[in-house]
């Protein structure tokens, strides 16, 4: 059989089909040929003339120009990937993936250490989004938050203190909610109560959140099992005893069992019913800490504690955050107006509770932290930032890599410039690479970010895990995770692949190995990237060290009380059914109990925890009443035991001490501290001076004063503070301090004992030492600085991974260099000098650069630290020696390995 | 009649040829060549450059469509068959090819049979 293929190949070259499409053309043509000369054969020719019979037939002038009109195809399949543009985006896209996929596969090597890098950037960043999201940004599951607002009262008169703000009581809210019209609807929830919860004769503590029945609804969510609570369930005091479980709550303490609804709790004393459990994730409007369950209104007397059942008919008594939801079109500013009307009106018609005091509206979401807003806020913009310059590095680093390979594929790329690929085709192809890298690490970023949060989550305090924000992983974070994987693809991809495809594809295609002249202009650029590196690390080691050295300072900071020696358990027998007379007897039998235990040196009761203060505004000074309506004195208020002061190790300065003499009968007394008296009776002895807490009628007698101690938080500036004794003022829970001899632990099982053999039923939960109250005071500090400190850690590890390889492939693109500077009489010394000076130039020059972005950043965060200035010396020079340290090992290696070129071997590869 | 004149000819009218051929029953490449040679007694003449691109043209343009088919003993071969639209084109050229005819019929002075 004649070969027609070639007959018919030979016309088609030129046309750049498609190879199966030639093979289909020649498969056809062929055969007709062929049957063509079976004919001539059939009629009688000879092989060869049958077939010089066919051949002659054939007129090909017309065929190829004919064929390259239908046969139009893509210039770029005759070419490999990366020429020109076919015009089919996505046809192109998935070609260039598929070269992408294959090129990563070609570098392992390369791949895993630029998807780990990228991987660690991304995880970080992912991690810390997660946190601003749940916890700033997004922080309450609730309905469109933009429309919500938190109602609050202040003191007209802004005084030092008096920003604060308060709740607002029963019949106020009630009053506003029947006068507003800006507000939809307007509800309200109280603090997080605690309250004794038994169910099967186990007592344990939980909290409680007042609500009125209106409140979810206001908030816009749904129940997740169940309802919520009818307007009928507020309408008689402690008529409808029905509460609402939180999802939490229902998980942990009831094991999630569906028929939880019906099911009756012991709340205190009083039985409620279970109507329904609230959505996953919401745990009130308080972001940081959150209830277990709600309850109406009307049975506040049943949850609160003694000295606060009556808050549905006392005006005077603080109880509900208003939590209102704007009506259409009304904005906030009109919202404020309506209620600075409102709140005139309730001052000129009851002056008693209401004097002085105004109605402010904050948009809910910044009023979800409260006072604790300004550092969470801060803390997540500094730690965004820092995983952002985190993120930087690796991208850097990624592209230093790139670079570096860059050199190496200088011959596919100029060969297929050569072929007819055009640039912007090139350079899309490079970063079709580095998105697929980018995405990569995005997906496994995620999974380290998942783990972050988890490990987060597991820092919490157990105690109140279940009360704080959980973090959410949400499509949210997701987006976020997938949009930084797509930009940090972008862009370290898109300087290398700018560079690498402006290449003289004459020039590289004549040089047949490697290229020592044009290394010069890489490795600049690598420097550059290297030295802005060690500066981003600089200042993240900085940053980390400052606020390492403040909260060490703050360790050591005197909070004015001894805590080595304390243990301490919350008591509710108020909530255990105890009558007043019985608490107090209570009281004194613990005391006395207690006292005899061997190893207990002092026993009190309290009624605050240490660095948990109560504060009350609306205290009154006899004889400076003058101030009284308008500026409110706002101070401390602690109700304290005898021997409380000798406990706690709070040394008295003047007068004496509460004694067994202080009793209900007689004059009632108080003892103030040293900033209480200098700052209301400056110059005067205190003593015998008389003032009025807001919530008691009677006038108390200053009888002693105590030195000042922390009373909020730790290095606080000193604050007003007033002690009451117990024996005169009741109160349903306390908290009982003791003062061991030794370690406080080994007291704890003998106090248990004691108090459950004087009643069983009673629960006991928050039992801690001293030095924890001080660990978790420290908590959210110690979380921050442990987070600065890793990504501190990760900023230097990335750094001195890129600063290695660098200087690793420098050194290799030099060795040609090297060795002739060996042959001509370079000892090994002289040749490691080389190699460690230019590493470490860059080194010192990125150096020099972070330091002086480091004062500069020191004086920015330095209110933000304890006890050392911004530009701490310590932290600034030992970030600088670690990081030379480091730095001066990563490029050791490289010089090393270079004073060992063979300058024989160096030169015949050459 | 030079080469080059009967060249155009036969361009202009191929389609129409190649079209009817399909119009009953799918055929490949040679038996069309066959029948154009055959039922013009020879006086039409294609031969492969000047057929396929002529069948690639039309197939791109939809108006018949190829497909290889296997018989047995036998190697396998394209068969185009006449689509919808490749009918609605053979209606269109068949009648503009009979105003054509007719006008230079007329012009010419030849009858039609």
């Amino acid at each position: 059989m004649p070969e027609w293929n070639l007959e018919i190949r030979r016309r088609l070259v030129g046309l750049n089909l498609r190879p199966e499409r030639e093979a289909e053309i020649v498969e056809e043509l062929s055969d007709h040929l062929q049957q063509c000369y079976e004919e001539a054969r059939a009629r009688g020719a000879e092989e060869d003339e049958a077939f010089r019979q066919v051949i002659a037939e054939i007129d090909w002038r017309g065929f190829a120009p004919e064929l390259q009109v239908t046969e139009r195809t893509p210039q770029s399949n005759a070419v490999p990937e990366g020429a020109a543009t076919s015009g089919h985006f996505f046809e192109d896209l998935w070609k260039d993936v598929r070269f992408a996929l294959r090129m990563l596969r070609k570098g392992p090597g390369f791949t895993a250490v630029a998807v780990l890098t990228l991987a660690l950037g991304i995880g970080a960043n992912t991690a810390v989004f997660t946190v601003v999201d749940s916890l700033i940004l997004n922080p309450l599951p609730v309905e469109k938050i933009s429309t919500l607002a938190a109602l609050n009262t202040t003191e007209a008169r802004r005084t030092a203190q008096s920003g604060d703000l308060q709740a607002l009581s029963y019949l106020n809210l009630k009053e506003i909610r029947e006068r507003t019209h800006a507000f939809r609807s307007l509800s309200g929830h109280s603090y997080p109560v605690a309250v004794t919860m038994t169910d099967k004769d186990q007592p344990r503590r939980i909290f409680a959140e007042i609500v009125t029945t209106n409140y979810f609804e206001t908030l816009g969510i749904h129940p997740f099992l169940g309802r919520f609570f009818l307007p009928s369930e507020d309408a008689m005091p402690g008529a409808a005893p029905v509460a609402v479980l939180g999802y939490t709550a229902w998980q942990s303490r009831f094991g999630g069992t569906p028929d939880i609804l019906g099911r009756t709790i012991t709340l205190n004393e009083t039985q409620f019913m279970i109507i329904g459990v609230a959505p996953k994730g919401f745990k009130g409007v308080y972001a940081v800490f959150g209830p277990d369950l709600w309850v109406p209104s009307m049975m506040a007397a049943e949850v609160l504690p003694a000295e606060q059942r009556n808050a549905l008919s006392d005006r005077g008594l603080p109880l509900f955050t208003g939590i209102g939801r704007l009506a259409p079109g009304v904005t906030l500013a009109q919202a404020r107006a309506e209620m600075n009307i409102v709140g005139a009106a309730l001052q000129k018609e009851d002056p008693d509770a209401n004097e002085g005091k105004i109605l402010t509206v904050t948009p809910l979401i910044e009023a979800a932290y409260g006072p604790e807003r300004q550092p969470v806020v801060f803390g997540g913009i500094l730690l965004m930032t820092i995983v952002g310059f985190v993120l930087l590095i690796a991208c850097s680093n990624v592209a230093n890599l790139l670079l570096a390979r860059a050199s190496v594929r200088r011959q596919e790329i100029a060969v297929r410039m050569a072929l007819g690929a055009g640039r912007r085709r090139l350079i899309r192809q490079l970063l079709t690479e580095s998105v697929l890298l980018g995405l990569f690490s995005g997906v496994l970023g995620f999974v380290f970010g998942y783990g972050g949060c988890r490990f987060l989550e597991s820092l919490r305090p157990a105690e109140y895990a279940q009360n704080l924000q959980d973090l959410r992983l949400d499509a949210g974070v997701f987006v976020f995770a997938f949009a930084v994987a797509i930009l940090t693809g972008l862009l370290f991809g898109i300087v290398p692949a700018l560079r690498s495809s402006r290449v003289s594809v004459s020039e590289v295609l004549k040089e047949e190995t490697r290229s020592p002249g044009r290394v010069r202009s890489r490795v600049t650029l690598a420097n550059t990237l290297l030295a802005g590196q060690v500066a981003v690390s600089l200042v993240l080691l900085v940053v980390a060290g400052l606020f390492l050295r403040s909260i060490e300072r703050e360790y050591v900071i005197d909070p004015g009380f001894q805590t080595k020696h304390l243990a301490l358990f919350m008591l509710y027998p108020g909530q255990a059914g105890y009558d007043r007379v019985r608490t107090g007897q209570f009281y004194k039998q613990v005391l006395d109990g207690i006292a005899r235990i061997p190893g207990v040196a002092s026993v009190s009761w309290a009624s605050n925890l240490p660095l948990w203060g109560h504060k009350e505004t609306g205290i009154a000074i006899e004889g400076q009443e003058a101030r009284k309506k308008s500026e409110a004195i706002s101070a401390v208020v602690d109700t304290v035991d005898l021997n409380y002061f000798s406990t706690m190790d709070i040394p008295l300065v003047m007068g004496r001490d509460f004694s067994e003499n202080d009793r209900d009968v007689s004059t009632p007394v108080a003892i103030i501290n040293e900033t209480m008296a200098a700052k209301y009776w400056p110059n005067q002895d205190p003593l015998g001076k008389r003032l009025q807490l807001p919530r008691g009628k009677q006038l108390l007698q200053v009888v002693g004063v105590v030195k000042t101690a922390n009373y909020q938080t730790l290095g606080e500036p000193p604050q007003p503070c007033v002690y009451i004794p117990l024996r005169q003022n009741y109160a349903d829970s306390m908290i009982l301090y003791i003062r061991s001899e030794r370690d406080p632990s080994t007291v704890l099982a003998a106090v248990q004992g004691e108090i459950h053999s004087l009643d069983p039923g009673l629960p006991m939960e928050d039992i801690r030492t001293g030095t924890k109250v001080i660990d978790q005071a420290l908590w959210w500090s110690k979380i921050g600085v442990g987070l600065l400190g890793a990504f501190g850690l990760l900023a230097l590890g990335l750094a001195s991974v890129g600063l290695y390889g660098i200087m690793a492939y420098s050194v290799n693109q030099r060795r040609r260099e090297i060795g002739v500077r060996m042959a001509l009489g370079a000892n090994q010394g002289s040749v490691s000098l080389l190699v460690l000076g230019q590493g470490m130039t860059v080194v010192a020059s990125g150096v020099a650069v972070g330091m002086a972005l480091s004062l500069l950043l020191g004086r920015v965060l330095s209110r933000f630290l304890y006890g050392i200035s911004g530009s701490d010396p310590l932290s600034l020079v030992g970030a600088s020696l670690a990081l030379l340290a480091v730095a001066f090992f990563a490029c050791y290696l490289p010089a090393r390995s270079a004073s060992r070129v063979d300058p024989l071997v160096a030169l015949r590869e050459a | 009649m030079g080469a080059k004149v009967e060249e155009e000819w036969k361009k202009g009218s191929a389609e129409l040829l190649v079209l009817s051929l399909l119009e009953d029953l799918p055929r490949h490449g040679y038996e069309i060549a066959k029948l154009i040679e055959i039922r013009s007694a020879g006086a039409l003449h294609f031969h492969v450059a000047s057929l396929y691109p002529l069948l690639y043209r039309l197939e791109k343009r939809g108006g018949i469509q190829g497909r290889w088919v296997e018989k047995p003993n036998q190697r396998r071969r394209r068969y185009y068959r006449l689509t919808t639209a490749g009918r609605r084109i053979l209606a269109l050229q068949r009648k503009k090819w009979l105003e054509f005819a007719g006008a230079v019929g007329q012009i010419a002075g030849v009858q039609h049979a």
